[in-house]
């Protein structure tokens, strides 16, 4: 081989094995600016109730938007109890406080951007807050303390006076009423993450979401049958500007799906044909699946109350004693039964977990004998009554044996089954007709038990669409003792006992029929990695820590 | 004589002899005697009458031995078996399986309700929606048939395209659209009022969706009639429209309406089934083999009985009707190629 030939060989080796080389960097840059990959699939019986931050209120909902929508504070990215521990979001650091409690300080991070460009301003927190007033969501309630917000409400004032923001400094001062211990925790909701002004400010914004600020976007919905969340292409930006708590995603795209059959569900998880369900596996279902899929089925602890509403402001409900006789007919046990085991009986208002919460039995049973006797006292004029349900299957179960309790006890009772991503929309609008009585659970929003008593018990809190406060309760008296407790600090002394008193003033007056307590699951399938997977106290299952199995 | 054939003698004059002993027979007496001869149908006539007769024993089953109503819940109840007591549903949440036992002989659903009670108080409520929505349906179509078929002209056209609009929505989603609107708000038409929870939702419903699919053809056949020699005979003899109508071209029509009821009580039980197990039709708690089956549609991995025991109830019900149908429509007019348009 001639010398000429040698160098020509050694040169195209050079050039191929360069070329190689480079081929490898491109490869490796393309896929290392972020961790993991890949698609994943979620399905859920019931689509969220809105995909908007301002207005979802419901577990399906809140889960879907907390790695959306990041507000100025947010909530640690951890299980158990730390994942209630409130961290900076898109502000700096945490509030600065005044002495009275009243006024709050933060500051925007600079040169975040919303997944469309858009740049993040001081401003936008506003505009998020005079929304959430605008499109009347069940979350404003929490709200309603800071300084103007009723003028604004009244249409009085065109923004809310006591916020106060600067686009330049990002700097932005919140003025409260009076002191309000819960408010830290309030501005980690997405009821309070700021949405640029492009937004509508007065509509449902479920079918156009805004852009997002947290790791995933939400590129596609198809209400009430699917929607796609996928990389926000701008979260670098709230990362580099030092949003550390704001967990980044680890898979591209996630499709949630609704799917009204728990069983396909189940069998979806089971052949890997689903990547996660975020209900339950329903009764029938759960002893397979604990037995079988032990590696990657797991029972969650949560904060969560299950009971029945009664509306007190109508008949035959209005009636202390017939509220006080279903108390005493229902039976806890049987409940639980229906969610194959997994509910844990109460008969009160804070569950377990919550400050405030000790335990207590004010109407032993079930005694439907005691039942029947108290509502034989009352003798209501209306006894023609209708049940509301969701036509989740548990649901469904819950709704059918709760209307033969109020029949067996002397009742004419219809039972009414609706959409579920439509119920709690549907029994909280107050021109909805015959709503009497029906199903409903709570999940805590917030560490803090004010959570289970302002949106749900507040007599204020009675609104026209959007409420929380299925039973129209409105004691003048417990309202007040909610403001004195509110603005104090939950680990101020006598403050935990006030609200367990409060707890039981409540369940006197029998404003609802609680019944339990429900531990949720983790079922996921193979391919994701289920030990990285995690149920958030607050949120439920935490999207940003989805990740392929390796 | 078999056969009933009568043989004619003829005398010298040319008048028939031996005519005085013929038995006059009727076209319903030929009519039944067809049918005796078509045994399939009879045999599936009597199935249906033995399926209704089991379903109209609901009561005394569900007072003298399983000793429970369809719809009471029983979650936390034990009942003995082979000396034990035993869970009517486990804490686990499964329910009792069927086996040889009076109570609970098909088992429970997850709220503790007996399965055998609710299966007949259900073909109770399937077979009576199926029947009187037949009956609904039969009114209007005879009425809307009659008017157009009679008069004609704009009577016609308005009626036929009416007949049309309903026609050009297939009838699962219409019935579906009126039954998830009506489920929910009732009914209100004046001083009617009827409850979203009412079995008369599903049955007027039903019997509403179905009318076209029986007025066209009858429409048809009065068209044809409304040509013939007898009813100018009775115009001229000065009968009134409505007495024509109902004294003359129903008459003539009557074996096809009763073919045609035979057969629409069958679809309607169809039907009927597939929108509870929507939704749509009969509301829970209640029990019809539809509901029955969309309640145990959820559990069908595991209890696969308390769906596929209601589904053959209704296979068996509509099997019948429909091979009765055909038998009586062979028998009551062998020529006819009516069947039920879809």
């Amino acid at each position: 081989m001639s010398k000429a030939w040698k160098v020509l060989c050694l040169g195209a080796i050079t050039a191929l094995a360069a070329l190689g080389l480079v081929a490898c960097g491109d490869s490796d840059s393309s896929g290392g600016s972020s961790s993991g990959g890949g698609d994943v699939n979620v399905t859920m019986t019931s689509f969220p109730d809105y995909i908007d931050p301002q207005l979802s209120y419901t577990l399906e909902g809140w889960e879907v938007l907390w790695n959306t929508y990041v507000p100025l504070l947010t909530y640690k990215h951890e299980a158990g109890e730390d994942g209630t521990q409130v961290v900076p979001g898109l502000a700096e650091d945490m509030p600065e406080i005044s002495a009275d409690g009243k006024t709050y300080k933060l500051t925007l991070r600079s040169g975040m951007k919303y997944s469309d460009g858009t740049p993040i301003k001081a401003s936008d927190f506003t505009y998020a807050i005079e929304r959430l007033f605008d499109v009347q969501s069940g979350g404003s309630v929490f709200y309603e303390g800071i300084v103007g917000a009723s003028d604004y409400v009244a249409g009085k004032a065109d923004t809310i006076s006591g916020i106060t923001t600067d686009d330049k400094t990002g700097e932005i001062t919140i003025q409260l009423e009076d002191a309000n211990g819960t408010f830290t925790d309030l501005l980690g909701l997405m009821f309070a993450a700021p949405v640029p002004p492009s937004t509508p400010k007065d509509k449902n914004a479920t079918n156009d979401p805004p852009p997002s600020s947290g790791p995933f976007e939400i590129t596609s919905v198809d209400a009430p049958h699917t929607l796609v969340m996928e990389r926000n292409p701008q979260f670098k930006t709230v990362q580099d500007a030092g949003a550390n708590e704001v967990a980044d995603a680890q898979v591209d795209k996630i499709t949630v799906t609704q799917n009204k059959s728990n069983s396909a569900q189940v069998t979806g998880v089971e052949q890997n044909n689903i990547d996660f369900m975020v209900d339950p596996p329903d009764a029938d279902r759960l002893p397979e699946v604990q037995a079988r899929f032990s590696d990657r089925f797991r029972l969650e602890e949560s904060i969560n109350t299950y009971y029945f509403w009664m509306n007190t402001q109508e008949p035959p409900f209005d009636d202390l004693k017939v509220r006080q006789a279903v108390n005493y007919a229902i039976d806890p046990e049987a409940l639980n039964r229906v969610f194959g085991g997994r509910l844990a009986p109460t008969q009160q208002i804070l569950p377990p977990g919550m400050p405030g919460y000790e335990q207590y039995t004010l109407y032993p049973g079930p005694d439907l004998d005691k039942a029947k006797q108290l509502l034989a006292e009352a003798d209501p004029s209306d006894k023609d009554i209708t049940v509301w349900t969701d036509d989740e299957p548990d649901r469904k179960r819950i709704g059918a044996y709760y209307q033969d309790v109020l029949n067996q006890m002397g009742f004419n009772a219809s039972l009414k089954i609706i959409a579920g991503d439509v119920y709690f929309t549907t029994i909280g609008n107050a021109s909805t007709p015959d709503l009497d009585t029906g199903f409903s659970d709570w999940i805590q929003d917030f560490p803090h038990p004010d959570d289970f008593f302002r949106p749900l018990l507040n007599g204020e809190n009675n609104l026209p669409t959007n409420s929380n406060n299925f039973s129209h309760v409105d004691i003048p008296e417990l309202d007040k003792k909610q403001d004195e407790l509110v603005q104090k600090q939950i680990t101020d002394e006598g403050v935990t006992d006030d609200y367990a008193a409060l707890d039981k003033a409540y369940m006197e007056q029998a404003v609802w029929a609680p019944y339990g307590n429900e531990q949720f699951t983790t079922f996921m399938s193979d391919r994701l990695d289920f030990g990285q997977a995690y149920s958030h106290l607050l949120f439920s299952q935490d999207y940003s820590a989805f990740a392929l199995s390796n | 004589m078999p056969g009933g054939e009568v043989p004619l003698h003829l005398d010298l004059s040319g008048s028939a002899v031996g005519l005085e002993g013929v038995e006059g027979r009727s076209p319903w007496y030929l009519a039944y005697l067809r049918l005796r001869r078509n045994k399939v149908a009879l045999a599936f006539g009597g199935l249906f009458i033995a399926i209704v007769l089991f379903c109209l024993a609901g009561p005394l089953w569900a007072t003298h031995v399983a000793g429970t109503d369809p719809n009471t819940n029983h979650i936390t109840d034990t009942i003995e078996i082979g000396g034990e007591e035993t869970d009517v549903v486990a804490p686990n949440g499964t329910p009792l399986g069927p086996g040889l036992h009076a109570k609970y002989l098909l088992g429970a659903d997850q709220n503790g309700r007996d399965v055998m009670v609710r299966l007949m108080y259900g073909g109770r409520t399937s077979i009576y929606i199926g029947v009187v929505a037949a009956l609904v349906t039969t009114f209007f179509a005879v009425l809307v048939a009659l008017l157009a078929g009679f008069y004609r002209g704009w009577t016609d056209s308005a009626l036929s395209r009416f007949m049309d609009v309903i026609w050009a929505f297939p009838v699962l989603l219409l019935g579906i659209a009126l039954g998830t609107a009506l489920a929910v708000g009732g009914l209100k038409l004046g001083p009617i009022v009827i409850a979203g929870d009412s079995l008369w939702i599903p049955i007027l419903i039903i019997g509403f969706v179905y009318v076209p699919y029986m007025a066209r053809p009858l429409r048809g056949e009065i068209l044809a009639l409304r040509e013939k020699e007898f009813i100018e005979a009775a115009t001229a003899q000065g009968k009134g429209s409505w007495r024509i109508m109902f004294t003359e071209l129903m008459p003539n029509i009557t074996s096809t309406i009763i073919v045609f009821f035979t057969l629409n009580i069958a679809n309607n039980m169809l039907l009927e089934s597939a929108l509870s197990f929507l939704g749509a039709g009969v509301q829970p708690p209640n029990a019809s083999w539809g509901t029955m089956i969309a309640d145990g549609y959820q559990t069908i991995y595991t209890a696969p009985h308390l769906t596929i025991v209601p589904g053959l109830m209704i296979v068996l019900t509509v099997l019948s009707l429909n091979v009765f149908g055909d038998g009586l429509r062979d028998a009551l007019d062998p020529r006819a190629k009516i069947r039920l348009e879809s």
